[in-house]
């Protein structure tokens, strides 16, 4: 009980942090420097962690290109300190969801779906600088620590109201269940909030544009918003959460921190310039990823972001793969005309020619759309799929 | 409640569990005997014996084994029409699964199939490493093989068979680890689907 009343005095101060008015993130606490775990729990979590990473670091989805680790590497350093970052692990996973996480012994997860959603190094140092906050207050083990004691709660109170002859203290103990279950589920949202003030807090005292937060949020949900249209489902509200929400609403999350950047750092280099060359060599994987995941509307806000400082080849293609993915007869027209963009500004890009001939040939243009895929052959005589596109598309025949 | 009316709601709990196991329970093909797969036209006639496994993948599909499930599951998809998915869809709106088409190709059933995988298990790695035309069910069709990681973070490999007949795609899949399953395995996928017939 005096564990429950001490749980519910440190709610009550998060719940003074969260409605404290807002203006700039203060700068982060002194580094502490190395943390070794305390106590039974700590200890057991960071087992647990330690036997994770042990397998993460066999796991086949890890992306070992030591350029493209060393640079997230860079942008986690630029954002939290040298000291900070030097003894975190990173692992770039090749999963195309838009997430990241650190583990309580200093593990970070990084996705390429989130690799693909954010545009300049500001952007990404947000979310890592988010997780890292998360990681040097040690969320996971005050939340194991507070799901423990609620739950504790919970069984005593059930045996005392099992034993209690009237209908009272029933009806008191299923109260007092969701009571406690919304505090819990109030508590991880309020570390979510915790962490955002601290990944801002690092961003300020860094050398990256600490805007850039709020933008990640307003291109989530305009993604998210996308997607929908394009299932046909109704606009998902960003104000509202549910009971059992893991995290603060979108839109509160890009409101808080459009506040807590320092107006001061609006100036500061985003890193855009760099950021698109570092993940030039793996931007055609990450978005050949996304486009076949059946998304088609996020997949089409993504290219279209991408497109933003301008189309590339390799955009048009993917467009066109997901327009003809797709498949209704419109979309094949479409698709169409974006392989010929591709192949106008590249004309030795195969696969364009590939996805022209399919598309062609589904849209009544069968003679032209050969030409395409015997073009598909002659640049890539060695594709995996050559026999079966030879079939469509035989050679012509020789004049006598 | 009386002990007269609890032993005979135990007797009925027992005959509902009698009567509801053959349902659930995993199904035996014997080598030689010729099987009907999914309630469709299709029919094998299996060379050696196989298990059935009765948690199928959707409508008209269902899923045989040697050792168990996902060490080498054969996969059977049978008569699935235009603007059907492959397999099951856990939600038609948050989360649709992508369908056959009207228009699509030979050619396209490996994507048809990739993009199912990817999108059912939210996997990031799978490669289609070749394919051919290879007749299936005595019509023009196609044979390919693929690898990939599975949500289960184990590399595995495939090779399938798959012929559109009016619009309706046959196909059959052979899934199986990376490792010691793939290859031991892979002649028998062969020889079974090889006597797939379509009465």
């Amino acid at each position: 009980m005096i564990a429950f009343a001490r749980g519910a005095a440190a709610l009550v101060a998060l719940l003074a942090i969260a409605a404290a008015p807002i203006g700039k993130a203060p700068p982060p606490p002194p580094y502490a420097g190395i943390y070794q775990p305390q106590g039974v729990d700590e200890i057991g979590a960071w087992r647990e962690a330690d036997e994770d990473e042990r397998a993460l670091a066999n796991a086949p989805e890890v992306i070992r290109d030591e350029a493209l680790n060393g640079y997230v590497r860079g942008v986690l350093c630029a954002t939290v300190g040298k000291d900070r970052c030097a003894a975190t692990r990173i692992y770039v996973l090749r999963v195309p969801v838009f997430n990241a996480s650190m583990s309580p012994n200093g593990t970070m997860r990084v996705y390429s779906g989130l690799l693909l959603r954010v545009r300049n190094e500001a952007e990404l140092g947000a979310i890592l600088g988010h997780e890292f906050g998360h990681f040097e207050r040690r969320h996971s083990l005050e939340r194991f620590k507070a799901q423990r004691t609620g739950t504790d709660l919970l069984s005593w109170a059930a045996v005392l109201a099992s034993m209690a002859p009237g209908y009272q203290a029933r009806a008191g103990y299923n109260t007092m269940r969701w009571s406690v279950y919304g505090q819990l589920y109030h508590y991880g949202r309020d570390q979510e909030r915790e962490a955002d003030l601290l990944g801002l807090g690092y961003l300020n005292g860094g050398t990256l544009r600490p805007q850039a937060a709020a933008s990640v949020w307003h291109n989530v949900m305009a993604e998210v918003e996308a997607s929908s249209r394009a299932r046909g489902l109704s606009k998902p509200r960003y104000d509202l959460f549910a009971f059992s929400a893991s995290h603060p609403p979108s839109a509160e999350r890009a409101a808080t921190m459009e506040a807590l950047a320092d107006p001061q750092g609006d100036g500061r280099d985003d890193g855009a310039d760099r950021y698109a060359k570092a993940l030039a060599p793996w931007l055609p994987t990450f978005l050949d990823d996304q486009i076949k995941l059946n998304d088609f509307g996020a997949s089409d806000y993504l290219i279209a972001m991408l497109a933003e400082p301008g189309w590339t080849p390799r955009l048009w293609l993917a467009r066109g793969d997901l327009y003809r993915t797709r498949g209704n007869p419109r979309d094949l027209v479409n698709a169409a005309e974006f392989y010929a963009n591709a192949i106008a500004a590249d004309a030795t890009l195969a696969d364009a020619y590939r996805g022209l001939g399919l598309s062609l040939m589904k849209t009544g243009r069968p003679s032209e759309g050969r030409t395409a895929l015997r073009r598909y052959l002659h640049l890539k005589p060695d594709a995996p799929d050559a026999g079966m596109i030879a079939m469509l598309a035989p050679a012509e025949p020789v004049e006598p | 409640m009386s002990v007269r009316r609890l032993r005979r709601s135990a007797l009925l709990f027992a005959a509902v569990t009698m009567i509801a196991t053959p349902v659930a329970a995993n199904g035996y093909r014997e080598k030689g005997k010729q099987v009907v797969i999914a309630g469709s036209t299709l029919r094998v006639t299996p060379p050696r014996d196989w298990n059935l496994l009765s948690i199928r993948p959707g409508k008209k599909a269902e899923t045989w084994t040697l050792d168990g499930e996902q060490l080498n599951d054969v996969t059977w998809y049978a008569g699935i029409a235009a603007d059907e998915p492959l397999v099951r869809e856990i939600s038609r709106k948050q989360k649709p699964l992508p369908k056959l088409k009207q228009s699509t190709l030979l050619v396209e059933i490996p994507e048809l199939l990739e993009t199912t995988y990817r999108t059912e298990r939210q996997i990031g790695d799978f490669q289609v490493t070749g394919s051919a035309p290879d007749p299936f069910l005595g019509q023009p069709g196609i044979r390919f093989s693929y690898s990939y990681v599975d949500s289960d973070h184990l590399p595995r490999r495939g090779e399938a068979r798959a012929t559109l007949i009016g619009g309706k795609l046959y196909m059959a899949t052979f899934d199986a680890p990376r490792t010691h399953f793939f290859d031991r395995s892979l002649s028998d996928f062969r020889a079974l689907t090889d006597t797939a017939t379509l009465s």
